[in-house]
Parts: structure tokens; C-alpha cells; sequence
């Protein structure tokens, strides 16, 4: 490493500054009237913090979030992991391999909004899922989807499924193959291996994607807008309506930090149990 | 073995759960019925001539197009030097220097939006494309400065010093043997950005207008009222758009990244 500061601060400045401005100062902003007074008055206050913890709608609507955000992350790990498994130790095809990593990226390529789209049409109550499960003879009557959080859940796990399927499937790639060989020769049946062996070597895959995944998804306002049918209501839908319409930025702005805070606590801990169990096995 | 065969099933199963909603709306696109259909009944591109014949959606096509150019322009002459900055030099800060210039990626977009929106209040920088663009260029900045970072090896380092050692200036090593080992990653960074910014409708929408928007903005305010065949239509147009980039990519850098250790 070089030392001297002249380098780095003529590399940094410019970056540094657009940051600053445009990004920490904004931020600082919203926190600074998250606790000012509102109205003429000046002086610091706790009040908007107040209105919102104090209220149980918002503890609602915050539970909701995170439920949503938890059992996306889950649905999205359980399926994510075979499919990542699939790409990197079944297929053999590089051909076919190429196609199934472009079938996973072009919805990352494409908007939110189009690809919850998509999902409004299919969920819809004359829609081809209902069709199908009504053709299987599963269902008699239409199954409500949009406007409940299964809804919402299916097109979060769908909108976010990519970024674990890419996170795991870079660490199962880079599993050295002769632990498990090791492994096997031992004695241990394929289950042991991957319980042991394979799982443990791909964990900061597994967090990485995890906590990719969640904050993703307790900050969405697209996919949950569109398909919550205004029924369902999540952080960020608040946090928009205090800025665009109702023009409370005191409020607005404690709305999202609270946002941020429980976001932040949330990767601590993922992170912090993603060492913890990675160092002791 | 059962549990290889239960994987290929469920990898199926996702494969078609991921093109699922992407088919229905190519297919809707081309619908004769003047109401959304799927399967579509008869085949037809009126929806697409009528999508190129609205100045509204040609103009957020435009839009959309400079604001990612210009934002993967700016955040490329900012994020290379940094990128070097980090990975060549040490100083004291570095590591909040490197938390501050990432932190975009998990910042929720939507609070980001509206702190713009009211920081830009002070000094009239709202509604406008440069206020669209200076936050744009935040949030995709991380990409380019991830991917051109990954590749500035230590083991690069070697040649960087032979090439001053040798008498070369900052400037001419840069060009010369910098530039050409990270090439490739900001390429595929500075794609990943273009399309973050394309496809963004969260930090937009507070700083749009009915003259200024982007398209998946546009989309938004018009499926939360109203579904018809254009939407799909115009919905196609872009997945059309995300599937010829991905292809260029695939062929150009290669998109190979699952593949097995050899």
C-alpha cells in the first residue's frame, strides 16, 4: 500500500463531494426534521418518533412489513438453494446452462412495475392461476390473491429470487470439491456431506443473499403497491404518502428512520449469525 | 437418485415461475380484444404502433434512455478513481470512505427519493432532469465502483509499479496498464448500472412530472388506474429491450458466472 495523502485525495475529492451533497446531506435532512418541531415552533423534539411508536397502526403496519419481508427472505432461501444447486452441479449443458442464467437475469433486467404487472394479470380473479387451480379441480371458487400478503408474497419472492439464486449459486461454485470427496470417503452418507460440508462452506452465500434479499424487500413500494389492491399497507406506501401527498416531512421523515433503524438491526443480526455459525463449524 | 431428480422438478418448476409473468405479457401485447387477454385472441402489433405513435410514451422512452446514459457516464468518472483510491492507497477513514460509497445498494430507494426531494426544496433542485439524474448517479454509482474494485487485484499491482519503475507517468500507467485490467469490469458494471437506472421507478417518482418522466414511472401511474393492451404493449417493448442487452452481454463478456469450478 502507498501511503501519502495527496493521491488518494485528489482520487476522492470529487466522488466524495457528489456524495456529500447529494446524498448524506439529503439524508441528514430527513432526520434533522424528523426531529424538529413542526408548525413556527423551533427546538428539537421527539414528538414525531412519538406519534409514530406510540400509535398500534403502526406497529401493524410495521409487523406487516417485516412478516412480509421475513417470509420472502425464507421462501426465497428454500427455493433459491436448489435451483442454484441445479445450475451449478446438475446441468451439464453449457448450452442449456447459459439459457437457464439468462431465463434468471432478464427479469432483473426488467422494471419492477412491468414484472408485478405481470403478476396482477396472472393472480387476477378470471387469471390463469386461478384458471389452472380451478381446472385441477383444487379450488370451486376463485382464490382471492391480490389484495392479500400471499399476493404480495408472490411477486416479492418472484421480483427477488435472482439475487439469492446468484449469491448462492457463486458460493456453491467456488465449494472446493475435494473436502467433499474427503468427506464421502470417510464414510459420510451424501446428507451428512451436505449437512457438514457443503451447507456450512456455502453460508455466506446463503447470508449474503439473505440479507440482500430482506432489505429489498422491507423497503419495496412497487410490488407491494401494486398488488396489495390498496387492501395492505407496508412502511414504504406510508413513508410515500407523507412526502408526495399529505406533505408531512417531520413525520415522513421519522417514518423513515424508523425504516431505516429496524432495516439496519435486522442485517446486524443476519450477519452476526451468519459468523457466528460459519466460524463454529 | 430421489433427491436429484427433486431438485431437477423444483428447478423446473422456478424456471417456468420466473418466464411466467414475462410470456403473459409479451403474449397480451399482441391481443386482438381491445381488454388485457391471455392467451392472447388473434395476433396482432396494433398495440405497438399505437405505443409509437403516443409522443407520451416515445418522449419517457427518450427520457429514460439519457438519464441511465448520462447517470452511468458520471458515476464511470467518478467510481474508477475511487475504485483506485481504495484499492491502491492506504489513509486513515478508508473504511467509512468505502461503507459511504456502497451504502446506495441497501438504502431503501424510496427514503433516498424523498430526502432528495426535500433537500433539493432549498435550492430548487426538484422536478427537473438534473435533480433526476444527480440521484440516479448515487444509486448506481455502487455497481461500477463494485466491479471495477474486483478486479484491481494485488497481483496487478506488480505491473502497475514495473510500468513507473520504468519511468512511466501516473497518467500513462493509468492508461496504459490500469485502465485495459479493469476494463471488462467496469463494462459489466457500468450495464448493471444503466439498467438499475432504467428500470428504477422508486427514486423517480418524487422528482417527475407529467412532462418529464421516465418510463417505468409512467407505467406505474397508468396500471394503478387502468390495464390495457398498450401498457402490455409497452411492458413488452422493455422486456424486449432487458432480453437483447442480456444476450449482447452474454455474447460480449460472457454471463457464464454459475459455472462449476473448472
Amino acid at each position: 500500500m502507498m501511503s501519502g495523502l495527496r493521491a488518494p485525495f485528489l482520487l476522492l475529492i470529487v466522488p466524495l463531494v457528489f456524495f456529500t451533497a447529494f446524498f448524506l446531506a439529503p439524508l441528514a435532512t430527513v432526520v434533522v426534521a424528523s426531529l424538529s418541531a413542526s408548525g413556527n415552533e423551533s427546538g428539537l423534539t421527539l414528538d414525531h418518533y412519538v406519534r409514530v411508536l406510540a400509535d398500534r397502526y403502526h406497529w401493524d403496519v410495521i409487523l406487516v412489513t417485516f412478516r412480509i419481508g421475513l417470509y420472502t427472505t425464507l421462501a426465497c432461501l428454500l427455493l433459491g438453494y436448489p435451483l442454484a444447486w441445479y445450475l451449478v452441479r446438475i446441468v451439464k449443458w453449457r448450452t442449456w446452462r447459459r439459457i437457464c442464467v439468462i431465463m434468471l437475469v432478464v427479469p432483473l433486467f426488467t422494471s419492477n412495475i412491468v414484472r408485478s404487472f405481470g403478476w396482477m394479470v396472472l393472480l387476477g380473479r378470471n387469471g390463469l392461476v386461478n384458471d389452472g387451480l380451478m381446472g385441477l379441480g383444487l379450488v370451486d371458487r376463485p382464490v382471492r390473491f391480490l389484495g392479500t400478503e400471499l399476493g404480495i408474497l408472490i411477486g416479492m419472492v418472484y421480483v427477488l429470487l435472482p439475487f439469492v439464486v446468484l449469491a448462492v449459486g457463486n458460493a456453491l461454485a467456488r465449494v472446493d470439491s475435494s473436502l467433499e470427496q474427503a468427506s464421502s470417503d470417510l464414510g459420510a452418507r451424501p446428507a451428512a456431506t451436505f449437512m457438514h460440508v457443503t451447507l456450512p462452506l456455502t453460508l455466506p452465500g446463503i447470508v449474503s443473499g439473505a440479507i440482500m434479499v430482506f432489505t429489498l424487500a422491507v423497503s419495496a413500494y412497487v410490488t407491494p403497491a401494486l398488488l396489495s389492491g390498496g387492501r395492505i399497507t407496508v412502511l414504504s406506501m406510508l413513508i410515500f404518502q407523507q412526502y408526495s401527498s399529505v406533505f408531512d416531512f417531520h413525520y415522513g421523515g421519522a417514518l423513515s428512520v424508523v425504516l431505516l433503524v429496524f432495516t439496519l438491526i435486522m442485517v446486524a443480526l443476519a450477519a452476526r449469525i451468519g459468523t457466528v455459525k460459519g466460524s463454529a463449524t | 437418485m430421489i433427491a436429484r431428480l427433486l431438485i431437477r422438478i423444483v428447478a423446473w418448476a422456478l424456471l417456468a415461475y420466473l418466464v411466467l409473468p414475462l410470456v403473459v405479457i409479451l403474449g397480451a401485447s399482441l391481443t386482438t380484444t381491445p381488454f388485457l387477454a391471455f392467451p392472447p385472441e388473434g395476433i396482432t402489433l396494433d398495440w405497438y404502433r399505437k405505443m409509437m405513435a403516443d409522443p407520451g410514451y416515445v418522449s419517457s422512452f427518450v427520457t429514460s434512455t439519457l438519464l441511465a446514459g448520462s447517470a452511468t457516464i458520471l458515476a464511470v468518472i467518478m467510481t474508477v478513481p475511487a475504485a483506485l483510491a481504495l484499492a491502491r492507497f492506504s489513509f486513515p477513514g478508508k473504511a467509512a470512505v468505502s461503507s459511504i460509497l456502497m451504502s446506495p445498494l441497501v438504502l431503501p430507494h424510496i427514503v433516498l427519493g424523498a430526502a432528495l426531494l426535500q433537500f433539493g426544496a432549498y435550492f430548487g433542485l426538484t422536478r427537473s432532469f438534473l435533480a433526476l439524474l444527480v440521484g440516479h448517479t448515487v444509486i448506481i454509482a455502487p455497481f461500477v465502483l463494485r466491479s471495477a474494485f474486483a478486479l484491481l487485484t494485488p497481483e496487478q499491482r506488480a505491473l502497475e509499479e514495473a510500468s513507473s519503475d520504468l519511468g512511466a507517468r501516473p497518467w500513462t500507467t493509468f492508461f496504459l496498464v490500469v485502465l485495459p485490467q479493469i476494463r471488462a469490469g467496469i463494462v459489466t458494471g457500468s450495464i448493471f448500472a444503466f439498467i438499475s437506472s432504467f428500470i428504477n421507478v422508486e427514486l423517480s417518482i418524487f422528482n417527475t412530472t407529467a412532462e418529464l418522466n421516465t418510463i417505468p414511472v409512467k407505467l406505474f401511474n397508468y396500471v394503478q388506474y387502468t390495464i390495457d393492451p398498450t401498457i402490455a404493449a409497452v411492458s413488452g417493448a422493455t422486456i424486449l429491450a432487458a432480453v437483447v442487452a442480456i444476450v449482447i452481454l452474454d455474447l460480449t463478456i460472457g454471463l457464464d458466472m454459475l459455472s462449476d469450478r473448472e
